[in-house]
């Protein structure tokens, strides 16, 4: 048996049919992180085999998580857990920003800016960056 | 190879005056792994008996791997393996002697799989055949059936005699078996915890025909039990589309379902008033069900 594969619990006679299980638990598997992006899964006839399984009922779940996005068919190889296509949210974009945007609030508080004055001056420079990536070969004079 | 590996049309079959089978239809597709259910009495011995040509059938036809089952031709019965609820082997001879003599009717019989069937099962090949119990019969007599990796293994009440373990083992051959997805498998039982690892599909015999066939997975999704509780009185006699059994008692019911939607259960929280929770059925408890004794 595969390490991956000691990861599952199967309890053939519950109400919730097989494939289902598989697919809760390999959600649940990349939620925790215990299969982190890009890892690869079990071979079908590999989880079929340790699970003592019918291997139609992993593949069922398989391709049901293909479908759903949570898991991506590489040529030759498998499935592997797919990387989240969606970028971080705004809030956690952000986030980021504060130990920057942190020190320019206090040297604007220094230098006795209101806040209309510093967003202001944030929104020039925001602006002259646009005008700047559309003719990259203007000079900034 | 064929796509259907059986294929029963409006079968019947009467002993002296009961009627066994009263049309039964059933068609199994290749690579399935059937569980055939029934309780004691509903035909399924007889039902796989005609399938084999064992039993003429009063009514109605029967075709396995192509062939009429009444007139086999010997490639397909070559390409058949078959185990009896009752094994009767040639009693005088060694285990070893009666899996070499079996062995040499098949010409791609696999004995390097048998070998490993042999230890897996520790089938005793020193001793006589009439010296077996009950399950080392029936072990032996399903070793031989797998010997030379047959198209179509049907087995009757396979597990019966089997304790856990030989049945575990038993299990696990029949998904060796099935694993290339081109064999197909038929094999009755009452013992429904058997079929939920293996079967893709359950076939429930029921008052001589069968009363439901469908892939395991989707009878688990579809057959449901509602737990209803009203704010008044509910009605001592539900009308729920689909409803196999259901128990009223004051403002709270059960409610069986062979069929639920999310569309069903608003439907039904709204005209009786209550509060519906869907429960999860198991192959036993929807065995019961089917049966209607919920």
């Amino acid at each position: 048996m595969t390490d991956a594969s000691l990861e599952f619990e199967i309890q053939p006679n519950s109400g919730v049919p097989i494939y289902r299980q598989i697919m809760d638990q390999v959600r649940a598997l990349i939620a925790s992180r215990r299969l982190p992006q890009g890892a690869m899964l079990p071979s079908i006839r590999q989880l079929a085999t340790d699970l003592e399984v019918n291997m139609m009922t992993v593949s069922k779940a398989y391709a049901r998580l293909e479908a759903d996005g949570a898991l991506e068919r590489v040529r030759g190889t498998g499935m592997r857990v797919r990387p989240p296509e969606t970028l971080p949210t705004v809030a956690e974009r952000q986030e980021e920003l504060a130990p920057l945007i942190e020190p320019l609030v206090t040297r604007a508080m220094q230098l006795g800016l209101t806040e209309p004055q510093l967003i202001a001056s944030v929104r020039s420079h925001v602006k002259e960056r646009q005008s700047w990536n559309k003719s990259p070969s203007t000079s900034r004079g | 190879m064929e796509q259907i590996a059986i294929d029963i049309a409006g079968l019947t079959k009467s002993y002296d005056r009961k009627q066994v089978l009263q049309g039964v239809d059933l068609r199994v597709p290749r690579g399935a792994v059937v569980g055939l259910m029934g309780m004691n009495g509903s035909g399924k011995s007889t039902l796989i008996k005609c399938l084999l040509g064992l039993v003429r059938p009063d009514g109605g036809s029967a075709r396995l791997l192509g062939d009429d089952s009444r007139n086999l031709s010997p490639e397909v019965k070559g390409r058949l393996g078959y185990v009896p609820q009752v094994v009767h082997q040639l009693d005088w001879m060694k285990v070893r002697h009666l899996i070499q003599y079996t062995s040499t009717f098949y010409p791609n019989w696999d004995e390097r799989w048998v070998t490993e069937l042999v230890e897996r099962w520790r089938v005793p090949l020193g001793d006589r055949v009439q010296a077996l119990s009950t399950g080392q019969l029936q072990t032996l007599a399903i070793v031989l059936a797998l010997g030379h990796r047959p198209d179509l293994m049907v087995l009757d009440e396979p597990v019966a005699s089997l304790d856990p373990v030989a049945r575990r083992d038993f299990l696990r051959s029949i998904l060796e078996l099935a694993r290339d997805g081109n064999r197909t498998v038929l094999f009755s039982t009452h013992i429904s915890s058997d079929l939920e690892r293996v079967a893709t599909h359950v076939a429930i015999l029921h008052a001589g025909r069968i009363a439901s066939y469908s892939e395991l997975d989707e009878l688990k999704d579809r057959v449901k039990r509602l737990r209803m509780r009203a704010t008044d009185d509910l009605p001592r006699e539900l009308d729920i589309p689909g409803l196999l059994t259901s128990k009223v008692e004051g403002r709270s019911a059960l409610a069986t379902v062979s069929v639920v939607t999310p569309g069903l259960v608003d439907e039904l929280a709204d005209r009786y008033q209550a509060e519906v929770r869907v429960e999860d059925l198991n192959l036993e408890e929807i065995f019961v069900e089917l049966n209607g004794h919920g």
